[in-house]
């Protein structure tokens, strides 16, 4: 047995290596053609520099116009780190910034902007210095991008006006751009989508407006979590237990999901490192640096079990003195700054992030059946909540669930109603790519429980929930759902001014 | 004129062979019309029914043979560690010390399970292959001594209890449990357990022993199954009690807790009656301890947490102070640390409703779960010194032991048995098979739902096909090399079919398996024999299988009324594989179902893998023919008496 293995495995050897020769050839002159000729030493950052003192320019029209003022730019920082260990991966553009790397760490890609008056727009940066190459033309603008397991990128668009991001009438959504440049939009719901990163389990986290029943009170942040092709969105973790603002969502050692927290969405809020363990994200919202009151604008994972963390350099609570932002090698849990990487007080450095490879993050082979415009949708138990009956107040039953859609200008339609069956399940054929809402109603009509537009499926896709705001992180009980012995309740679609999304597919 | 010959010649040639063809292809028609009913040809080949024995098949053949560890038994002393080699039909002793292996000496019939008496001088083995206990001399490992028990053995407990030293063997196959006597080496009592007994241990006290039994009771069809906990007298052998582990399956371990009376049984938490919509937040199955207080109170705890999952939980030891207890997680590579104080709090302060929905909710693990340390592929035993300070965990697929410090819970180091056989590609399928890394966030392997590459006893909703619809029952992959198509519906023409991007996506929802790993999976997958074939092959049947034989291959009824050929039994399960490999109709499709057109199944081990039909709506072999027989579709079945029925069952229990 073992001979013929051998045999067999040494056949296809020669060509194999003929290939593997022409295929080295190809990445050698691949290499000299895109000037990657200049080596990288290991242990090189990638980061952002934002002018401590800006120059005159046109305000701020956007969030990234504030965020990266002209002369913004991206950098790879070798070590020694210092002035002269400088490249430039953003020339030619008038500001930059929000630099990630690809998990082979060979690829570094950022939002860039060629010109003042232009739209932002993602670009590949060229390690060698060369100018880089934009990767995307949405119109209105293309934001905070990461890379999803088959290096397509993920990224959120339009970019929002300054001050309307959770308030804009299109509020900007995930897309992901594949290897032929097109792009798909995979979030549909009313609120923002942005600050999208890319989980180990192959999931794209984001931030995005919790839509809770008491609707209309100030957004209050949280992250979610999507498969790469739009399907299954969840809350992953947040729920009005601190800050209301977060953004930089960054999956970090330890089983934690690092963030920032402030208590507003402007980007001079002094803004917080917080993180929650991903093994009870609902319960475990906590400040990852006690003690530490520099202000912190990013954090990444650094080597080993550090962290790469971004703190305002001389500024401390109190002080009118603030310093500039710089780079720190910090372990969760300490209190100080920890040891300062990289420093030039003339620029803040923001967004350091190692130039190394690390581990691909899982795919995912899509269920989606791109023919169909609807989904189904299956809930075990409409009558299982989370939320308490106030005491004193009787508890009531839900017969039906109302299925509604956003309205473009706010507020709601309701598409139409399902019975529920005696166990509380029900399965529904709804539109698909429909920001979709549930109201669950007693044998009066009156509503019980209320989930705002939020949520959608994608065309072809199976989508369950246990019950109607069920207790997060919740497994089903092993019971067959008396729902799925009938054929689903088809639901119409959206009257055509309901009907706000045209995804790209 | 001999230019006009020739061509004459051939013409006649031509003509001849057209019409052998045409005449061969209507005779062909026509003989499988005669056979199978089927109107045509499709895709049946002569080598359906013909020119198929057993030593074709690639589980026929010989494997390589590897040192993967089974059991682990410390000596009181902590200084060696004993390990049974099942595969190689050896037992290995190691210097806990400088962890190398001192002794090997061979101990025939597949040593799995070890225990070991209290001076450290009798070691028991359990062969599974050969349903027996040994008893050897500890200090020159010498066999004493062997009694039979019953089908494949795989683990036992030593006790000392009031009326004498005993035993308890968990017997798997035969799904019950062997009380023996030591001195003299006696089986006292043989008692029903649940399903597939898997795993003992006894009490402090030696009063009761706790059997963690495998697979889940078959049930009622779309009802819900649950295991059970079996509580055995080891004095008498006396059944004490059956708790039932809801919903639970592939319990491989249980410990006792000292100080604190509880029985702890590692398990996966079931939901095959939900439909498989996602897998995301354990919809489809998760992984827990079940934890039993008293006589009577069992609750579930999840291992899992909400983002991370610990798939194949498999055996389970506990500190000697009560205070930690570790759960090896075969399809994650990981062991668990649970907290039992921890643990212990959270009981106290649940209420009743909380307890009962522990298990799903996937938060709490955090509350008691303190540090997962990870190990090479496949960690199935462990073994703790006897002062707690080392854990001992058997990476099988690796052939090595894991030794870990419990104070830092980091590696010690490990005790070499083998080379890991990555040369074999049988063995680098089996890592695929039980490798749980393929599933979104570690969810389940191959292996969760087929144990050895059996069944798992149950249906499943996949929602590919429609939810509610077509629900199938999980079948057994032993025997299965060489027996495609695959699918009820006979859709999958391979197993790479079977197991490729098409499981990714109604199941792993992850990237599919890769190309190479996919054929060593299907190599794998084809070295799997059905359940001791060889053996069955030399037995001889007894009066009321000799019975059961003859109705198997009947053509005509005792009345002298023939049987149509393509209701005939031995028809679609022809021998040797008692399958022809072909689609039919046998009057089961259910409303749900979008065929009536379903494959024939081999028969090999029949016994073993209830329940049966497409959706498992039949519990034992028998509902085949009482409640689920429609009109003499499946087999003419109306002029049976009961007593023709049970020899027909008889008989299936042989192949």
């Amino acid at each position: 047995m073992n001979e013929s293995v051998a045999h067999s495995s040494a056949r296809p050897r020669q060509p194999a290596g003929r290939i593997a020769l022409g295929l080295a050839g190809l990445v050698g002159l691949g290499l000299l053609a895109g000037g990657c000729g200049r080596s990288v030493p290991s242990g090189s950052l990638v980061l952002a520099q934002v002018p401590v003192a800006p120059g005159a320019s046109a305000t701020a029209a956007d969030v990234l116009d504030e965020r990266y003022p002209a002369g913004s730019r991206v950098l790879l920082v070798s070590p020694p780190f210092g002035p002269d260990n400088l490249r430039v991966l953003s020339r030619g553009l008038v500001a930059a910034g929000d630099p990630v790397v690809a998990p082979d760490g060979r690829r570094v890609i950022f939002v860039g902007k060629m010109a003042p008056g232009q739209a932002w727009q993602i670009y590949e940066g060229r390690l060698g210095g060369q100018r880089p190459k934009a990767l995307t033309a949405m119109p209105g603008g293309a934001m905070h991008p990461a890379l999803i397991a088959t290096d397509e990128i993920v990224f959120s668009s339009p970019v929002p006006k300054l001050g309307e991001i959770w308030t804009a009438i299109e509020p900007a959504a995930l897309y992901a751009r594949d290897h032929a440049g097109q792009a798909r939009r995979l979030t549909f719901g009313r609120r923002a989508a942005v600050e999208p990163t890319v989980l180990q389990d192959g999931r794209i986290l984001f931030v995005s407006a919790r839509v809770d029943p008491e609707e209309g009170k100030a957004p209050s942040l949280a992250l979610f979590t999507v498969n790469n092709d739009g399907s299954e969105v969840l809350a992953y973790a947040l729920n009005r237990d601190g800050a209301p603002f977060v953004r930089r969502p960054r999956e970090l050692p330890g089983g934690l999901i690092g963030f920032l927290a402030s208590e507003s969405e402007r980007e001079h809020a002094t803004l917080r490192a917080e993180a929650v363990r991903s093994a009870r994200p609902f319960a475990s919202r906590t400040n990852l640096f006690p003690g530490a009151v520099a202000p912190c604008r990013s954090l990444e994972p650094g080597a080993d079990a550090s962290l790469l963390a971004c703190f305002e350099s001389r500024g401390a609570a109190g002080s009118e003195n603030r310093g500039s932002f710089a780079v720190y090698r910090i372990a969760p849990g300490e209190t100080a700054p920890g040891e300062l990487v990289f420093d030039d007080p003339a620029w803040h450095e923001v967004e350091a992030t190692r130039l190394a490879a690390r581990s691909r993050p899982m795919g995912h082979m899509s269920a989606m059946n791109p023919e169909r415009d609807t989904g189904i949708l299956l809930c075990l138990d409409a009558n299982f909540t989370r939320v308490r009956v106030p005491a004193g107040q009787p508890a009531r039953t839900a017969e039906r669930v109302r299925v509604l859609a956003a309205r473009p200008a706010g507020g709601s339609e309701a598409l139409g109603e399902v019975v529920l069956q005696s166990d509380g399940s029900f399965m529904a054929e709804v539109p698909a790519d429909t920001a979709l809402g549930f109201e669950s109603l007693d044998a009066e009509g009156q509503v019980i429980h209320r989930l705002a537009p939020s949520i959608w499926v994608r065309p072809g896709e199976n989508r369950s929930c246990v019950g109607c705001h069920e207790p997060y992180n919740r497994s089903p009980r092993n019971a067959r759902p008396l729902a799925v012995g009938l054929p689903p309740a088809r639901i119409p679609g959206p009257s055509p001014v309901v009907t706000q999304t045209t995804p790209t597919r | 004129m001999k230019r006009r010959g020739y061509i004459a010649l051939m013409l006649a040639a031509l003509m001849g062979s057209a019409g052998l063809g045409v005449g061969g292809y209507f005779w062909s028609v026509g003989h499988v019309r005669r056979w199978t009913g089927r109107p045509e040809l499709g895709y049946v080949g002569c080598n359906h029914c013909h020119f198929v024995s057993l030593e074709k098949m690639p589980w026929s053949h010989p494997r390589p043979r590897h040192a993967a560890p089974a059991g682990l038994a410390v000596t009181p002393d902590g200084t060696r560690l004993f390990v049974a080699l099942d595969d190689r039909d050896e037992l290995a002793e190691a210097d806990t010390a400088t962890r190398k292996i001192t002794r090997r000496v061979a101990v025939a019939g597949g040593p799995f399970g070890l225990a070991l008496d209290p001076t450290g001088e009798r070691l028991y083995v359990v062969c599974r292959d050969a349903d027996r206990v040994a008893v050897l001399d500890t200090r020159d490992l010498r066999e004493l001594d062997s009694i039979e028990v019953g089908t494949a053995p795989v683990s036992i407990a030593f006790g000392r209890t009031p009326a004498g030293d005993r035993l308890v063997v968990a017997n798997s196959m035969s799904d019950n449990v062997s009380v023996l006597s030591v001195a003299p080496l006696e089986e006292l009592a043989r008692r029903e357990a649940g399903r597939e007994p898997y795993a003992v241990a006894l009490a402090a006290d030696a009063s009761v022993a706790y059997v963690a039994n495998r697979l889940a009771i078959p049930a009622d069809y779309l009802s819900r199954p649950d295991a059970e906990l079996t509580l055995i007298d080891p004095a008498g052998g006396r059944i004490l009690a059956r708790h039932p582990l809801i919903s639970a399956h592939l319990s491989e371990g249980v410990a006792v807790v000292p100080h604190r009376g509880w029985a702890l049984t590692p398990l996966i938490q079931v939901r095959n009656l939900v439909p498989i919509t996602q897998v995301v937040q354990g919809w489809v199955m998760s992984t827990g301890l079940a934890v039993s207080q008293g006589r009577d109170a069992v609750t579930q705890v999840p291992l899992d947490e909400a983002n991370a999952f610990f798939a194949d939980p498999a055996a389970i030891v506990v500190d000697p102070a009560g205070q930690r207890a570790y759960v090896v997680s075969a399809g994650s590579d990981a062991v668990s640390v649970v907290d039992l104080d921890k643990l212990g709090h959270w009981l106290a302060h649940a209420d009743a409703a909380t307890r009962q929905d522990a298990i799903h909710d996937l938060s709490l693990a955090a509350e008691y779960v303190v540090a997962r340390i990870p190990t090479g592929r496949n960690p199935r035993h462990a073994a703790l010194s006897p002062d707690g300070r080392a854990l001992f965990v058997s990476e099988r697929l690796e052939d090595r032991v894991l030794v870990v410090d419990t104070a830092s819970l980091q590696p010690l180091g490990h005790i070499v048995l083998g080379d890991g056989g990555a040369a074999d590609p049988i063995r680098r399928g089996e890592r695929v098979f039980t490798k749980a890394a393929h599933t979104f966030q570690n969810q389940f392997s191959c292996r969760s739902c087929h144990p050895d590459g059996h069944v798992d006893g149950l249906s499943y909703d996949f929602d590919g096909d429609g939810i509610g619809d077509n629900l199938l029952d999980n079948r057994t992959l032993q025997g299965v090399g060489k027996t495609e198509p695959f699918k009820w519906i006979g859709k999958n023409p391979s197993l790479e079919v079977q197991c490729g991007p098409r499981f990714a996506r109604v199941l792993m929802r992850t990237d599919p398996i890769p190309p190479a790993d996919l054929k060593d999976l299907t190599a794998y997958l084809e070295s799997l024999p059905p359940p001791r074939w060889e053996r069955k092959q030399q037995l001889e049947l007894t009066p009321a299988q000799e019975r059961g034989r003859r109705l198997f291959f009947a053509t005509v009824t005792p009345a002298g009324q023939p049987i149509p050929r393509d209701r005939q039994c031995h028809t679609c399960h022809r021998p040797p594989l008692f399958t022809n490999r072909l689609l039919s109709s046998v009057g089961t499709k259910a409303p749900t179902d979008a065929t009536d057109q379903f494959d024939a199944p081999h028969l090999l081990g029949i016994a073993h893998s209830a329940p049966y039909l497409h959706d498992g709506r039949a519990k034992t072999l028998e509902e085949l023919w009482t409640i689920y027989q429609t009109n003499d579709l499946h087999g003419v079945s109306s002029y049976w008496s009961k007593h023709m029925l049970n020899d027909l069952i008889e008989y299936l229990k042989t192949l």
